[in-house]
């Protein structure tokens, strides 16, 4: 085992590299509890330049190509693993974790269902990864992986995630009792998948499990991604289907979604919101696999790179992002989940603020919704300061791709994608402080702060109320609108009396224009600087201009004051042992 | 000490007076040329606010330019860092970076004719020294 390095290089090959974190963290050792986070995110980092070097120097040459490759592959995968996991859980192999492990990428499906739940086409290649590490369960679990998504109506209940699940139970009784008529329809296909669902010993009480463990019940089903192309196959196969039994189902289906999201601790789900039901309620059979792998894709997608991007050295997020999109996030997904089930402190918050960040990062691999979408997740209330020049770069580079998208469509943008007019009212420094923040980082809506009375802005309160009536469709119309009209509604809010709609779209326009101009000023802050990307050091510029950061108020007292615990030890450098600074800088 | 920090003070105070009645003369004129341009009155007090204004604005600029230097690590105030300044507004702007070009080129002209100067010159003092040499070998 990696001692305090922290995750578990497998197989034959990895013994050198483990025998050097061992090497590096024995010295870490006697200070693991507290600073443990920490500690495994640096020894991650340097084990990582140790993987990074061990391929290319010592083993290239002794040994294969394709293990090379191979292991490129794993350590690439360890890599993104190990910096997700950097957050603080150290992977041990205990049974544990391996049903944890299997409970990930097991396919939603009951022992009653003759039919598996599908796997896309990413998950094979996402469980080998994860299988090595956990290489007794998971292995079962790749058979039943490509069937299409046929029946699903217990699998339906999935996209309740969450604390569904012990909903999903007792729905699944009632569904059991229907099982047996829908089973007769699908006729021999389903011996085979039969036969391989008899295999998946582990797998197979899902949902029973779920309510015996309320801690499993809590995880958030981060899954897979969706492969657009086969689910959008699987609902047209399973809508002709299943389109008697489906429709009892739409009811209880069609709650479902909007509980969560309800429930959901992220302020900005608007967009799951809007997508859920749209997608559950035209298939809710095949789709709930389907859709709850894209909602799940999505939310956990941004919210896993979110941490791991937050962990990730500065090399790393054009890796992990290029591309990958679906891998990674499945990989991220599961050490995520692993984390969250076992309640890491700082990784939900962390995960919604750092958000900004991996919205940055994230920009350009993810759709422009998905981003918003994450943007608006994420910011919140939480105006975040860049963690660290590498996501600001990110931002910046990504940037003039997105210019003439509005705020939290160009999120992963620099942090200023939302331009508005200039500052009117410095007077209200907390809303004002968000503003900055939060356009610093994200495009994400900016609060109204300018036009706003001064009033204490409570982030998570004002959020709440306008959450509530958020219409799901609307958010998917614009993009560019979505961010601003939030605000605006914000706006209504602390108005505390009616106002025309009139007057509703001068707000949106005088915030659009403000937080264009605010882009462009750092932008040219950036330039001024002979730089091409924005730093925090154009963003604490801006702020001094605009005079919340003075000479007896710095950048770190209003990060201190204003922002969660959270961002503080994300945002503000801290010397921690083993001569290590976090974060870098 | 005490009293040489009471002194400064008082210094400071009244050369800050001094450059606010600098700062109100100077509008003063300008007003006074706008006024029989455009065929307005300016009352006092509206000179006075325009001036009090002016001089708060200067405070301000010499703050930003500070940070400006400051922010592209350098401990002296250039050119680009007035016109980072002057980018608010477009006109100002132009006419900025046009004297800036200005001066660039006068600037150009002059080390040119430097140049040739000191050329001369050098011709000169060696011609000099040549000379000095010849007499002296002769």
């Amino acid at each position: 085992m990696g001692g305090a390095g922290g995750f578990w290089v497998p197989g034959p090959e990895g013994k050198g590299l483990q025998a050097k974190i061992s090497d590096e963290g024995s010295s870490l050792h006697p200070l693991l509890p507290p600073p443990c986070i920490i500690q495994s995110c640096w020894s991650l980092h340097r084990a990582q330049r140790a993987l990074l070097e061990t391929p290319s120097s010592r083993r290239l040459s002794s040994q294969t190509k394709t293990t090379a490759r191979r292991r490129s592959q794993r350590i690439r995968s360890i890599g993104k693993l190990a910096h997700v996991q950097a957050s603080g859980y150290l992977e041990e192999q205990t049974p544990r974790t391996l049903l944890k492990n299997i409970l990930l990428t097991a396919p939603e499906s009951s022992i009653v269902m003759p039919k598996s739940v599908v796997k896309p086409g990413p998950a094979p290649q996402v469980v080998q990864p994860s299988s090595r590490e956990s290489s007794r369960g998971s292995l079962e679990l790749q058979l039943p992986e490509l069937e299409p998504p046929t029946t699903l109506a217990p699998g339906l209940l999935a996209p309740g995630r969450r604390k569904q699940r012990l909903r999903l139970s007792v729905f699944q009784e009632g569904m059991d009792k229907g099982l047996p008529l829908s089973q007769e329809s699908r006729g021999n296909a389903d011996a085979s998948s039969l036969t391989s669902s008899l295999n998946l010993t582990f797998a197979t009480p899902l949902q029973p499990q779920s309510v015996q463990r309320p801690g499993l019940a809590r995880r958030p089903p981060t899954r897979r991604a969706v492969d657009v192309g086969a689910f959008l196959q699987d609902l047209r196969d399973t809508s002709l289907a299943l389109a008697p039994p489906g429709e009892s189902l739409t009811a209880p289906v069609a709650t479902l979604p909007t509980d969560t999201v309800l429930e959901d601790t992220q302020p900005f789900s608007q967009p799951l919101v809007g997508r859920s039901p749209s997608v559950h309620h035209s298939l809710p059979c095949p789709s709930h696999s389907g859709a709850e792998d894209a909602e799940r894709a999505v939310s956990h997608r941004t919210r896993s790179t979110g941490p791991r991007l937050q962990n990730n050295s500065p090399g790393k997020p054009a890796q992990l992002l290029a591309g990958k999109a679906e891998v990674d996030a499945l990989a991220m997904n599961f050490p995520n989940t692993s984390s969250s089930i076992f309640g890491e402190v700082g990784v939900e918050p962390l995960q919604d603020g750092v958000g900004g960040e991996a919205e940055e990062r994230t920009e350009k691999s993810l759709s422009m919704s998905k981003v918003k979408e994450a943007a608006r997740a994420r910011g919140s209330a939480r105006a975040q300061e860049p963690e660290g020049h590498t996501q600001v770069t990110e931002a910046e580079g990504s940037q003039g791709a997105i210019e003439t998208k509005e705020p939290e469509g160009s999120s992963g943008d620099c942090p200023t994608s939302s331009r508005r007019v200039s500052p009117e009212l410095a007077s209200s420094t907390p809303e004002f402080l968000q503003a900055k923040r939060i356009q610093g980082l994200e495009p994400a809506p900016p609060p109204s702060t300018a036009v706003l009375p001064s009033e204490p802005l409570e982030p998570l309160s004002a959020r709440l109320p306008p959450r509530a009536r958020t219409p799901g469709p609307k958010a998917c119309q614009n993009p560019y609108k979505t961010g601003l009209s939030h605000y605006a509604k914000l706006f209504s809010f602390y108005a505390k009396m009616p106002m025309e709609k009139k007057a509703l779209e001068m707000v949106e326009k005088c915030l659009d224009k403000y937080f264009q101009h605010l882009c462009d000023d750092l932008e040219m802050f950036a330039a001024h600087a002979g730089r091409k990307t924005v730093r925090p050091e154009d963003l604490e510029l801006l702020m001094r201009r605009q005079g919340l950061v003075t000479d007896q108020v710095s950048l770190h007292v209003l990060v201190e004051r204003h922002l969660p615990l959270e961002y503080r030890q994300l945002l503000i450098p801290c010397a921690f042992s083993g001569n290590s600074v976090f974060p870098a800088q | 000490m005490e009293e040489d920090d009471g002194a400064e003070e008082q210094q400071r105070f009244s050369y800050r007076q001094r450059l606010k009645a600098a700062v109100h003369y100077t509008v003063g004129c300008l007003c006074e040329e706008v006024a029989l341009d455009k065929e307005i009155q300016f009352s006092k007090q509206a000179i006075a606010a325009i001036s009090e204004v002016t001089f708060r604005q200067c405070e301000n600029f010499a703050k930003d330019l500070e940070m400006f230097a400051r922010h592209a690590k350098r401990s002296t105030i250039n050119t680009e860092d007035v016109k980072l300044l002057a980018r608010r507004s477009n006109s100002l702007l132009k006419y900025i970076t046009e004297k800036n070009e200005e001066i660039a080129q006068f600037n150009l002209e002059r080390k040119a004719k430097k140049k040739k100067k000191s050329e001369d010159e050098n011709k000169n003092s060696t011609e000099q020294a040549e000379a000095g040499v010849v007499e002296s070998e002769n």
